[in-house]
C-alpha cells in the first residue's frame, strides 16, 4: 500500500510562495487559514535555507493523540485527515503538532476558533468524493482523480514533492548522489557530475 | 519529528546525512575551495538547527502570519500531548476516585460526626445574605466548570466507548463553549469571595494547636476553633490560591487573540488541569464536611443561622464570643425570622400567596 | 422530524402564542377601567407619570444599602440580556432573516461573551438572593422561580451552540426560546412590557394627587 509524503528539498526551494498561494486558491481557503507556509532560516545571511511545511501526515500523529473527541483518521494512503463535524476548535491539536500545521479560521477572545482546517493532501474528507459538501468543508479532492497535491505539482523547482514515499526516496536519493558528484568535481554543476542519477 | 517505523523516508534520509558527512570530511583535508563556492553539505547543519539539537529554538521568517509561524518544528508539543494523555488525564481520574473512595470510607467507618448533647435550637448569625450569595455563585460555577472540564478530559478514554463519537462531539462542544464563557465568571465570583471572607480567614494563635490534633479526625471529641477553624482556612486559602491560578491560566487558554506562544499554552493547560484536579479533590471532601458529613454545618449556608450547641463543638472560641456579646437567639426568634411558625415551621405566608 | 417540528411549526406556534397573548394582556390591562378620579387634582398627572419612570430607575435613599447586591446583580443582568439579545451577530442576523427584514451592525464576539457573562452573573445571583433572603423567599412564587429558570435555561444553551456548526445545539437552544415565548405571556416575564406603563399609572396616580415620589 502508498504511503503518502511530503519532502521539501531545502537546496532547491527558492521561497517563491507559489505552492501557498496554489493551495488556497485550489481549496478556497477562507482569509487567515494556511494550510501550508514557507520557513526561511537565516534570512539574509549565508546557508539561508526555505522549507515549504504543512501537514507532514505523520505515522503517529500527536494531533490524533491529543484530540479530545477524536476526531483524526488516517486513511489507508497514510493520510492523516479529521472530521469537522466531530471537531470542537479546542485548539489542542495546534499546541501539539511540531510542524503548526492545523489552522482555525478565527482567534478572537474567549476561545471561538471555529473548526480546525489542516492540509489534507488534495484527499477531502470523510464525506462522500467531490459531494459539496465535502468541497465546502475540506476543499478539492484531487487524490481520487488520481491527482497529486496541487502545491507539489505546480512547484517551479520540484523541491517540494509530494507522493509514495518510496518512490520520493528514490527521486531525492538520485539528486543527492549527483550532488555529491558536482562536489567532488569542485562545483555544484549537474552538467559537470560524472555520476549522472 | 515523530518516530514512524513504517516510514522509510526518515532512514534513508539519516543515511544519506551520513554520507554527505563523510564526504564533508573527506572535503575538509583537501586544499580550500575556490572562492564563491558554498558548502555541499548545508543539509546537516540545517536539519540541527530546524529539530533545535542544540536546545535553541531557531525562529526563521515566514510571509505567513501566525503564531509561531517561524518556527519550522515544535520539539515540545508531542512532549505536552503525550502527558496529557498518559500522565493527566490518568492520574487525575484516578486521584478523584480514590479521593471519593476515602470519603465513602471515612464516612462507614466514622459516620455523621454528631454534636454532644444534640442540637438546641437555639441560633446564632453566622453568614449575611451577601456571603451566602457569593457563597452559593462561586459553588454553582465551580460544579460547572468542574463538570465541564471533567467531560473535556476524561471524555475521550470514558465517554467516547458509551455515547459514541457523534453525540459525545456535542456533549463536548457544549461543555468547551460552557467552559470557556463561565470561566471568567468564576474569577469574578472568586474576587468576591477573596474580599468578602478575607479578614476572617487570617491564620492566628490556635490554630497550630487545631492542626496538631489533626482536626479532630483523629481520636475523639472536638478540637478548639475561632470563627473558622484552621481547617476552613486552609480550604479557604486553597480555594483562593488555586482559584487565581487556574483562573490566569484559563484566561491564558482562552484568549488566543494576544497570540501567545504554543509553550505558553502548553504550560498554563498543565497548571490549569492540576490546579483543578487539586481543587475539585478537596472541594468533594468539603461538600462532604458541608452537607452529610458533620451536624448542623448546612444549616448555616442555607439560612445564615447555625445552633449554638454546633458553635460551641466546633468554634468554641467564637461561641465564647456569642455568649458575651448576647448574640444567641431563642428557637421562636428563629422561626419568625425564617417566617415560620415555631412549632409547625409551616409557612406563615402560605395563605397570603394562595389567596393572592 | 424533531427539527423540522422546531424550525416550523412549533416556531410559529410560538410566535403566535407569544404576540397575541402580549396584546391580549396589554389590551386587559388597558380596558381594565379603574374607578374615575373624582377628586380635586393637586398636581399635574402627566409629569408626575413621566417624573416616575425615571426616578425607579434608582432605589429609594433609605433601603437602598440594604439592596445594594440586588441592584447591581438586576442592572448587569437586564443590561447584558439586553445587549446579548439584541446586539449579539447570531440574533441580529436570525432577526433579519426571519422576522424584521432587516438588520443592524453587530457586537463584536468578545463583547458579545462579556455582555452574556454579565447577564449570566447577574441572573445566578437574582435567583440566589431570592433562594437564601428569607424575605425574599417567602414572597417568591413559583412563577418567579420558573421564570428565573427557564431564563437561565435559554442563555445556557444559548451558551452551548455558540460554536456554529452543530445543528443539534442550535436545535436546543431554538426549542427552549419557543417553550420561554409561549411561557412569556402568562408569566411575571410581562414585566419586559409594563414595567413603564405600571411606573407610569403610578406616577399620574401619586402626581394627580401632589405626592412627590
Amino acid at each position: 500500500m502508498a504511503r503518502m509524503k511530503f519532502y521539501c528539498d531545502a537546496e532547491r526551494c527558492v521561497e517563491c510562495n507559489a505552492c501557498v498561494t496554489a493551495c488556497k486558491n485550489e481549496h478556497e481557503i477562507p482569509w487567515g487559514v494556511n494550510r501550508r507556509r514557507v520557513v526561511t532560516i537565516k534570512d539574509g545571511e549565508q546557508g539561508e535555507r526555505s522549507l515549504s511545511v504543512a501537514c507532514m501526515h505523520c505515522s503517529d500523529a500527536p494531533c490524533a493523540v491529543v484530540c479530545p473527541v477524536d476526531c483524526f483518521y488516517t486513511t489507508s494512503d497514510g493520510i492523516v485527515l479529521h472530521d469537522k463535524d466531530i471537531c470542537i476548535g479546542c485548539g489542542y491539536c495546534f499546541y501539539a503538532c511540531p510542524f503548526g500545521a492545523p489552522q482555525f479560521p478565527e482567534s478572537s477572545a474567549f476561545s471561538s476558533r471555529g473548526k480546525m482546517d489542516k492540509c489534507t493532501f488534495c484527499a477531502g474528507g470523510p464525506e462522500q468524493d467531490h459531494s459539496s459538501e465535502e468541497t465546502r468543508k475540506y476543499g478539492r479532492n484531487r487524490l481520487s482523480e488520481g491527482k497529486l497535491p496541487l502545491c507539489a505539482e505546480m512547484c517551479s523547482t520540484k523541491a517540494l514533492l509530494a507522493g509514495d514515499a518510496d518512490v520520493l526516496s528514490d527521486i531525492y536519493r538520485k539528486r543527492v548522489i549527483n550532488r555529491g558528484a558536482s562536489a567532488f568535481n569542485w562545483g555544484v554543476n549537474f552538467n559537470n557530475s560524472k555520476l549522472q542519477g | 519529528m515523530i518516530h514512524r517505523e513504517s516510514d522509510v523516508r526518515i532512514p534513508t534520509l539519516l543515511l544519506l546525512m551520513c554520507m554527505l558527512f563523510l564526504q564533508f570530511q573527506v572535503h575538509a583535508a583537501d586544499p580550500p575551495p575556490p572562492p564563491g563556492m558554498v558548502s555541499t553539505v548545508p543539509g546537516a547543519e540545517l536539519w540541527r538547527k530546524v529539530r533545535q539539537r542544540d536546545g535553541k529554538s531557531t525562529d526563521g521568517i515566514s510571509q505567513v502570519k501566525g503564531v509561531d509561524a517561524g518556527i519550522l518544528i515544535n520539539t515540545q508539543g508531542d512532549r505536552w500531548a503525550r502527558f496529557r494523555i498518559n500522565k493527566l488525564s490518568p492520574y487525575g481520574s484516578i486521584a478523584l476516585a480514590v479521593v471519593f473512595l476515602v470519603i465513602v470510607l471515612f464516612f462507614v467507618l466514622r459516620g455523621k460526626i454528631g454534636i454532644d448533647g444534640g442540637l438546641s435550637g437555639r441560633m446564632v448569625h453566622r453568614f449575611s445574605d451577601y456571603e451566602r450569595i457569593v457563597h452559593w455563585t462561586l459553588a454553582i460555577v465551580f460544579i460547572f466548570l468542574a463538570i465541564t472540564g471533567l467531560i473535556l478530559l476524561l471524555g475521550r478514554p470514558l465517554l467516547i466507548p458509551l455515547l459514541g463519537k457523534e453525540a459525545f462531539s456535542l456533549l463536548a462542544s457544549a461543555g468547551k463553549e460552557g467552559h470557556n464563557l463561565f470561566g471568567p465568571i468564576f474569577l469574578i465570583s472568586l474576587l468576591m469571595m477573596l474580599f468578602s471572607f478575607v479578614r476572617r480567614n487570617i491564620y492566628e494563635k490556635g490554630d497550630l494547636t487545631w492542626l496538631l490534633k489533626g482536626g479532630g479526625f483523629i481520636g475523639e471529641g472536638h478540637v478548639s476553633g475561632g470563627f473558622f477553624n484552621m481547617g476552613e482556612k486552609t480550604w479557604y486559602w486553597i480555594v483562593i490560591l488555586i482559584g487565581l491560578l487556574i483562573s490566569i491560566s484559563g484566561l491564558v487558554l482562552v484568549m488566543p487573540n494576544f497570540g501567545q506562544s504554543r509553550i505558553i499554552m502548553e504550560i498554563s493547560h498543565v497548571l490549569h488541569v492540576l490546579g483543578a484536579v487539586v481543587l475539585i479533590a478537596v472541594s468533594i471532601g468539603h461538600m462532604y464536611l458541608g452537607s452529610f458529613g458533620t451536624e448542623g454545618t448546612a444549616e448555616g449556608m442555607k439560612t445564615g443561622y447555625v445552633d449554638i450547641n454546633w458553635v460551641e463543638a466546633h468554634h468554641d472560641r467564637w461561641a465564647k464570643e456569642c455568649h458575651e456579646k448576647n448574640l444567641v437567639i431563642s428557637a421562636e426568634e428563629y422561626a419568625r425570622i425564617l417566617g415560620k411558625k415555631a412549632e409547625s415551621g409551616e409557612l406563615l405566608a402560605t395563605e397570603q400567596e394562595q389567596g393572592k | 422530524m424533531i427539527k423540522s417540528l422546531i424550525d416550523g411549526p412549533l416556531w410559529y406556534f410560538s410566535l403566535a402564542v407569544f404576540c397575541i397573548g402580549v396584546l391580549w394582556q396589554l389590551a386587559r390591562i388597558v380596558f381594565t377601567a379603574g374607578k374615575t378620579d373624582l377628586s380635586v387634582a393637586r398636581g399635574s398627572a402627566g409629569s408626575g407619570a413621566w417624573r416616575n419612570i425615571f426616578t425607579r430607575f434608582l432605589p429609594r435613599k433609605e433601603i437602598a444599602p440594604q439592596i445594594g447586591i440586588q441592584i447591581v446583580a438586576g442592572y448587569m443582568f437586564h443590561l447584558g440580556l439586553f445587549a446579548l439579545l439584541f446586539f449579539a451577530a447570531p440574533h441580529v442576523l436570525f432577526l433579519e432573516e426571519h422576522i424584521l427584514g432587516f438588520g443592524w451592525t453587530a457586537m463584536p464576539h468578545w463583547a458579545f461573551i462579556v455582555a452574556s457573562q454579565f447577564a449570566f452573573l447577574g441572573l445566578i445571583i437574582l435567583w440566589l438572593r431570592r433562594m437564601l433572603n428569607s424575605v425574599g423567599r417567602l414572597i417568591s412564587t413559583l412563577d418567579d422561580h420558573i421564570a428565573a429558570i427557564l431564563t437561565f435555561i435559554v442563555m445556557l444553551t444559548g451558551c452551548f451552540a455558540l460554536l456554529k456548526g452543530f445543528s443539534e445545539l442550535r436545535l436546543l437552544h431554538r426549542f427552549t426560546v419557543e417553550l420561554l415565548l409561549i411561557y412569556f405571556p402568562f408569566s411575571c416575564l410581562m414585566h419586559a412590557f409594563t414595567f413603564i406603563p405600571s411606573r407610569a399609572f403610578t406616577g399620574a396616580w401619586f402626581g394627580r394627587r401632589g405626592i412627590d415620589a
